[in-house]
Order: structure tokens, then C-alpha cells, then sequence
């Protein structure tokens, strides 16, 4: 966390291109941005983003009507290798079809909101990878994982030795949530912005997710 | 949620391709705590909900109408007129998608048939809050067509024929009209014009019939409507009309029957299975005892006295089926029984057979065994659904000597399981129909006999009552059920009242077999207080008569089932007091019977 603080202070002030400080700013809004993206795979270093989508949550609302949608077309010369070397002249040549050219219109939707997710930290460090090499800074909002806040309303108060599933499909499950189709940027980041206003609404009034011992789940996916 | 949403679930299915795609495109998403207040009554609202999960409870200050679940959408007016006329409250985490005021208006506007879906929403709210139910059972006389009417033949003579043949004629076809043939014109000829022929103008017997006969026919085909009859018969002064199909004389229409079907004609039925001399003719009269009911509740008469009514022309029936299809050695050998609820004479609709028969000793086997197949399928084929349990004659179980029926009672008693109880209940409600009515009040002595001092035997009996939730809560709210939003009147009223009161009667061993009669015998005995015994009554006759009209504006889909939503406030409070009894009258029944031990 405190190394999070530090690097973020030092983008900050290294940042070249003094126009994306709004980065850096106090959001416009108590607004928080549910995002997720689709990739090549799970390798941060070579593989790529193929689709990025976020939604903004403003207190109990989805705005799905406002969300952020952006496909990038994996290229091969494109790989995180090929980046490095060419780095924004070939996005130049290409005319910016691919990720440096979506990623400002991200970062414009997003600016300095918190950022919502499931598993943040690896799309996180996907955007991170072309955005230090774009602006030469990494994210700096903060980050709310919801596999955490389910955690605490589920496990939280677990005896030692439960077994603990922090799976999308169990989080899905257990608050009800319909399933999309996963495997679809918009559809995650969407079912990711219902388990935070549901979470987040559970926290607020004290109520825990019922572990069922005896695999028996109660009729709504809650209980006390 | 532009991919998700379901655009298959009416009446979203209604939109085009494209306007689907708007439509997704400009969805939120909504999440709402339980208590929550997501549309408040008499406010506006600036978007459509449509649920993806959870519950929201659609209320009516305190009264909860309806309970919707994923995929219902409100609320209409609150769009529409910008004033909601329930609240909407969530009962649990929901979810639901937020379809914006202005494009779902737009929508409404430009397709019609997706707007249409909405209207007729409204209106159908609007007309449950405002319906008279006069109006709403008015509604079939308008829509009645003179072919379903009862008809008398078509029947052909000749102008030459003779007065007496004429007279014998319309006795043999038990009706007051022939049709004349008189070359190639036709006329009509009537009871009345004879007498007068023959009465006042000294005609003989033996005297053609072609001049007496009357050509101005007044005809009607058979697609009309009943009141084009009632025009034709008031403006040309005549008591019947000659029906046509595709131009062809098929029937008379008598204004007696026509009246019948105004003001019910019970008598007139009463007559017609008593001269019926074949099934076949009690068939008809079996179709127009279920016409009555629709008829006499347009009336607005009470349903237990058209429940009286109903059971009476019912055992006239079968009484009558029982006198032609029984041999003499039968008739005077059995008793024939209903049980159930036509013993307690509380049908209206049609429900299913429980009949049986109770012989005095052995009788030759062959005869009985034609007897039982010929008897149930006769009643099956005057449309009396057979007995899923069969209960009915056609099983042995249910026509045997009386000495059988007792040892049948000791079995039950000694061995008390669901279906002994149940069986029980049947045989304590059994009312006779023909034949030897003595059996059956000395097989319902031994019975009573049997279990009156049996406290332990009538608790467990009694313990029925307890099988299903009165569906009122702690604030004396209506309680709808998580499905459909509906209430089951059965389960949740009438059985409760029918069996508390039966289990008392037994207790007391009374042989009245209506729950009216049982109860205010019950109230002389000192079982109730007097004013308890009136609101028993009361609430029982409210739940009848709501399930009966329930069961008339559908047919016979759904039955006990009632969703507050469709009641008027008024409605809903009648019901909410008849519920508040049934509640008391469980809450004595466990303290009678010391229900709780189980």
C-alpha cells in the first residue's frame, strides 16, 4: 500500500504529458467505475488486451447507459515485445486502432475514480503495462476488489480452517446475480457492478452471507 | 444491460430489432435494500422497472397485492399518468433494469403494439379498483348466442295431417310447436293455436291442420345474439322464434327458455329430468344445470343458494339416472349416496364424482357390475369429471353391503393414516340420493358411533386444519403466495372452515351434512357463541362466492386461486376479515382438540 502511495507521488510528478493530471485530481464525483477487460491471456507480459469495458455506479445506480465499451484489435506486431521497440510511433502508423488509442478515451471516463473489480489487480497491471509505456505513469485511483468485500461478508468471521471459495461463479451464486455471458468485458464488468452495490449495501447494514455448512444455500442466495 | 436484457419476455418481444436495441442501449441498473421504497404511491416515476432479482412487494397502503419477481415490470401509471396508484417496496436485495421514462413513452407511442400491452394494463387495474360486478357478470347475456341457448326440435308435419296428430305429435316431443309444410311454404303451428281450432272454433279433431297453421314465421339464425331474440320477440308479440342455420329451420326458441336463461329456470329443469325418459335427454338437462350458475350469480343471487339449488337439480339427476339404469332387484336393494362436497350440497362448479352406493345384502353380481360401469359413465358423460380417487360407483370399494361399510369404518378408525382420515371425511359428508335411505343413516350411526368419544382418534382428525397456512399475517395483511401473487381461497379458507367444522359436527355426532347447518347446529349445542357462529357463516359464503366467480371468469383454469391484485379495495377487505375468522376459528380448533401436542 504504502509503495502504491510512493510510486503514485512519483508518476505524478514525472508525468510528461501535463494534460492527463486529472489523473491525479479528486474525482469529479463520488461516482466509482466497475471495469474489467478481455485478453489474450494471463500473462501480463506478453499477452494483450483485446477488449476493456467500465461502467460508472453512482451510489445504488448502474449506469450502463454510460458505459465505456472499447474493442483493440490484438495485432501481432503489436505484442508487448513489439511495443517496447516501436513504442507510439508504430500505434502512430497503425492510426490508432489498437490499445494507445483507446486507452486516453479510457482514462478520460475513468479519471481519478476509484476503480471497482474481481481479481483488479491483474487488469490493473494489464492497463498499467501500455499506459507506463504511453504516459509513463501506472493507475493511480484506488482500487476496491469485490472478491474482498464478499470475503469480508462471507468468511469474515469463518472459524479457522473453512474452506474458503472466492470464485466469480460463487459470488454470482451466493448474491443472486443473474449470469451473463461471461468472457465479454461489458457483461463482467456489469455483473462486477452488481456484487459491489450489493456487497456494499450488506456492509452497510451488518448483514452477512450465510455459509452453508450442510451445502444448503438459503431460498435468495441470503441470509443473516 | 445492453446484451442481456431479455428481450424475449413480454412485452419487450413486441419491440422491433432496432427499437430493441435502443432500448437495451439505455438501460440502467438499479439495486434496492429490502424496505426500500423504489416507486411511492401517487408519485411520478422517471423510469420503467423491470426486475433481474430479488422481490417487490406492489402495495396498497398496508394490503400487499401482488409480489413481482424477475422479468415483471411497474409501473405503468406512474409513467404514463405520473402517479403511481400502489407503492412498490423492495422486499429483499433487487436488482432490476431502469428503462428511461421518455424513450419507453416514445415506444409506447410509435408501437402499438408494445404500447398497447401497457393500456390494457392500466385498464385492466383501473377496471379491477373500479369494476361494478354487476357489469362484469352482465358481460356473458351480451355475449350469449341464441345456438346455445335450450331449443326445442325442428319437428316437420304435413298441412294435411290432423289436429290430433298434431296434438299427439307436440306430446310425444315434448314441445308446443311443429313446423308445417304446407307445399312450399312453411308455417308454425302451436299448443295454443289448436286448442283454440278445437275450443272456440268448434273444429273436429280429424280437420287438417294446414289452415290453422300461421306463415309469418319470425326467424333468427342461430349465430345471433340472445337479445336480437328478445328485440324480435317484443317487437313482433310473439312468445317464440324460429332458429336458422345457414338458412335452415334447426330449432324453436320458447320465450320460457329464454327467460330461463335471464332469470334461471331451475323449475324448468326440475320438470325435464323428471319426464326424461333416457340418458340422452338428461344429458341436455345436465348441461343446463351448469348454465344456471352463471345465470343465477348474474343475479346476484347468494352462492348458497345457488349452491342449494345446484345440488338439488343434481340429485335430481342422478336420482333419475339411478331409476333408468338400475334393475328393479338394485332399486330396492341400495341406498345411492354423494359424499363430499356434493353430500354437503357445496358444489357450484363441477368438481369431480364422489358418489356411491350402500346395498343391503348381496345382490346378483352381474347386474351390479353393469349398474356401477353404466352409472359412473352416464355422469361422466353429462360432463361430471370422474373422481381422481375414485370415489365414485363404478368402484367396488365405494358399492358394497352395508355390512362391509362397517368393517371399512373399524379399519379406519383402528388404522388412522391420511386416506382412512380422508375417507372418513367423505363418508361423515355422504348425503342420500335414491333408494333405500335408511342404509345410509344406520352406516353414519355406526360411524358416529364409532369415533364420538374418541378424543385422540378426533384430534388427529381434526389435525387436517392445520395443513395449510391461513394466508393472513401478524397485521392482519394478506399474504400472497411467492408464485403468481395469488391466494389460494382453498387451502387458505374454505378447507380449514369445512373440516374444523366437520371434525366438530363428528365430535358431536351431529347428521346434518351442510357446513351451514353443522355450524348453527354446533351454536344451539353451546360450541360457539352465537355472534362467532354468524361471522363463521358469513366468512365461509364470501369465500365460496369469491371462488365461484373466480372459477366463472375463468373457466376452469385456475379455481381457488385469487390474486389480490385483481379485487377491488373493497373486495380485498371483505376478504382480509374472512381470513381474520378463519384465523380464530384455527386458533379454537387447536385449543378444542389440543392441536398442539403434534
Amino acid at each position: 500500500m504504502f509503495a502504491r502511495r510512493i510510486k503514485r507521488l512519483f508518476h505524478q510528478i514525472s508525468l510528461g504529458d501535463q494534460s492527463y493530471r486529472f489523473m491525479f485530481e479528486p474525482p469529479p464525483d463520488d461516482d466509482v467505475v466497475a471495469f474489467d477487460c478481455e485478453t489474450t491471456g494471463l500473462d501480463v507480459a506478453k499477452d494483450d488486451i483485446v477488449t476493456i469495458a467500465a461502467v460508472k455506479i453512482r451510489g445504488a445506480r448502474i449506469l450502463a447507459s454510460e458505459r465505456f465499451e472499447a474493442v483493440a484489435r490484438p495485432d501481432a506486431r503489436m505484442s508487448a515485445e513489439a511495443i517496447k521497440v516501436h513504442r507510439l510511433r508504430e500505434a502512430d502508423v497503425e492510426g490508432g486502432k489498437l490499445i494507445f488509442k483507446v486507452l486516453p478515451d479510457f482514462l478520460h471516463f475513468v479519471r481519478g475514480r476509484p476503480l471497482v473489480g474481481y481479481y483488479l489487480e491483474f487488469d490493473v497491471a494489464m492497463v498499467d503495462k501500455y499506459l507506463l509505456q504511453l504516459k509513463g505513469i501506472e493507475l493511480p485511483n484506488p482500487m476496491i476488489e469485490v472478491s474482498q468485500m464478499y470475503y469480508e461478508r462471507k468468511y469474515g468471521d469463518a472459524p479457522p480452517g473453512t474452506a474458503i471459495d472466492l470464485s466469480f461463479k460463487a459470488i454470482v451464486s451466493d448474491l443472486g446475480i443473474p449470469m451473463l455471458d461471461q468472457h465479454d468485458a461489458f457483461n463482467d464488468a456489469m455483473m462486477t457492478a452488481m456484487m459491489y452495490v450489493t456487497l456494499k449495501d450488506m456492509k452497510e447494514r451488518g448483514v452477512r452471507i450465510a455459509r452453508a455448512r450442510d451445502s444448503v444455500r438459503a431460498p435468495h442466495g441470503f441470509g443473516a | 444491460m445492453p446484451n442481456a436484457f431479455d428481450v424475449s419476455n413480454p412485452p419487450f418481444d413486441r419491440l422491433t430489432a432496432e427499437e430493441a436495441v435502443a432500448f437495451r442501449a439505455a438501460l440502467d441498473v438499479g439495486y434496492f435494500k429490502p424496505g426500500e421504497t423504489i416507486v411511492a404511491a401517487g408519485a411520478a416515476a422517471d423510469s420503467l422497472f423491470v426486475v433481474i432479482k430479488g422481490a417487490v412487494e406492489e402495495r396498497d397502503g398496508e394490503e400487499l397485492v401482488a409480489l413481482l419477481g424477475p422479468n415483471d415490470s411497474f409501473d405503468t401509471r406512474a409513467i404514463v399518468e405520473g402517479a403511481a396508484a400502489h407503492s412498490f417496496i423492495a422486499r429483499e436485495e433487487t436488482l432490476a433494469y431502469l428503462a428511461p421514462k421518455d424513450l419507453t413513452l416514445r415506444l409506447m407511442r410509435e408501437n402499438a403494439r408494445f404500447g398497447s400491452f401497457f393500456y390494457l394494463d392500466i385498464s385492466r387495474k383501473l377496471e379491477a379498483v373500479a369494476r361494478s360486478q354487476e357489469e362484469a357478470r352482465s358481460g356473458s347475456l351480451m355475449r350469449t348466442r341464441i345456438g346455445d341457448l335450450f331449443l326445442h326440435p325442428a319437428v316437420y308435419i304435413d298441412a294435411s295431417d290432423t289436429i290430433e296428430f298434431a296434438g299427439r305429435k307436440m306430446q310425444e316431443i315434448d314441445s308446443n310447436t311443429l313446423f308445417v309444410r304446407d307445399g312450399a311454404r312453411i308455417g308454425i303451428v302451436t299448443g295454443m293455436n289448436l286448442s283454440k281450432a278445437v275450443v272456440l272454433n268448434g273444429m273436429k279433431i280429424d280437420a287438417p291442420i294446414g289452415p290453422i297453421a300461421r306463415y309469418d314465421i319470425v326467424a333468427l339464425d342461430e349465430d345471433e345474439f340472445v337479445f336480437m331474440a328478445l328485440i324480435e320477440m317484443t317487437k313482433s308479440n310473439k312468445r317464440r322464434v324460429a332458429v336458422t342455420r345457414r338458412g335452415a329451420y334447426v330449432g324453436i326458441l320458447e320465450d320460457i327458455d329464454l327467460l330461463g336463461f335471464l332469470a334461471g329456470n331451475a323449475q324448468v329443469i326440475a320438470g325435464r329430468i323428471d319426464r326424461a325418459t333416457s340418458t340422452a335427454d338428461l344429458r341436455t338437462a345436465a348441461r343446463e344445470i351448469a348454465d344456471q350458475i352463471r345465470v343465477l350469480r348474474r343475479q346476484d343471487v347468494r352462492v348458497e343458494v345457488i349452491a342449494e339449488i345446484v345440488s338439488d337439480l343434481n340429485r335430481r339427476l342422478m336420482a333419475r339416472t339411478f331409476q333408468l339404469l338400475a334393475p328393479e332387484s338394485l332399486r330396492a336393494q341400495a341406498c345411492l349416496i354423494v359424499m363430499g362436497s356434493e353430500g354437503r350440497g357445496e358444489q357450484t362448479m363441477r368438481t369431480d364424482q364422489d358418489n356411491g352406493l350402500i346395498l343391503a345384502g348381496p345382490v346378483d353380481p352381474a347386474s351390479l357390475n353393469a349398474f356401477r360401469r353404466e352409472f359412473t359413465a352416464a355422469l361422466e358423460d353429462y360432463g361430471f369429471p370422474p373422481c381422481p380417487g375414485d370415489v365414485m360407483v363404478r368402484n367396488p370399494f365405494w358399492s358394497k353391503p352395508l355390512a362391509d361399510y362397517m368393517e371399512s369404518f373399524r379399519r379406519w378408525i383402528a388404522l388412522p393414516d391420511e386416506n382412512a382420515h380422508m375417507n372418513v371425511a367423505i363418508f361423515y359428508d355422504a348425503a342420500p340420493v335414491a333408494g333405500r335411505v335408511e342404509l345410509l343413516h344406520e352406516a353414519k350411526r355406526a360411524l358416529i358411533g364409532a369415533v364420538r368419544d374418541e378424543r385422540a382418534y378426533l384430534a388427529r382428525f381434526a389435525h387436517a386444519v392445520e395443513a395449510f397456512e391461513t394466508p393472513i399475517g401478524f397485521f392482519n395483511n394478506l399474504i400472497a403466495s411467492e408464485g403468481g401473487g395469488a391466494l389460494d381461497l382453498k387451502k387458505g379458507g374454505i378447507f380449514p372452515i369445512v373440516h374444523g367444522v366437520r371434525s366438530l359436527a363428528l365430535e358431536h355426532g351431529l347428521l346434518e351434512t351442510s357446513t351451514d347447518e353443522r355450524i348453527g347446529r354446533l351454536a344451539e349445542k353451546g360450541v360457539f357463541r352465537e355472534d362467532f357462529a354468524r361471522d363463521l357463516k358469513q366468512s365461509f359464503h364470501y369465500l365460496l362466492a369469491l371462488r365461484l366467480d373466480s372459477q366463472l371468469e375463468q373457466e376452469k383454469d385456475r379455481g381457488a386461486l385469487v390474486k389480490p391484485a385483481e379485487l377491488s379495495s373493497v373486495e380485498r377487505d371483505l376478504l382480509r376479515d374472512a381470513f381474520k375468522v378463519v384465523k380464530t376459528f384455527r386458533e379454537i380448533l387447536r385449543r378444542h382438540f389440543n392441536l398442539g401436542m403434534f
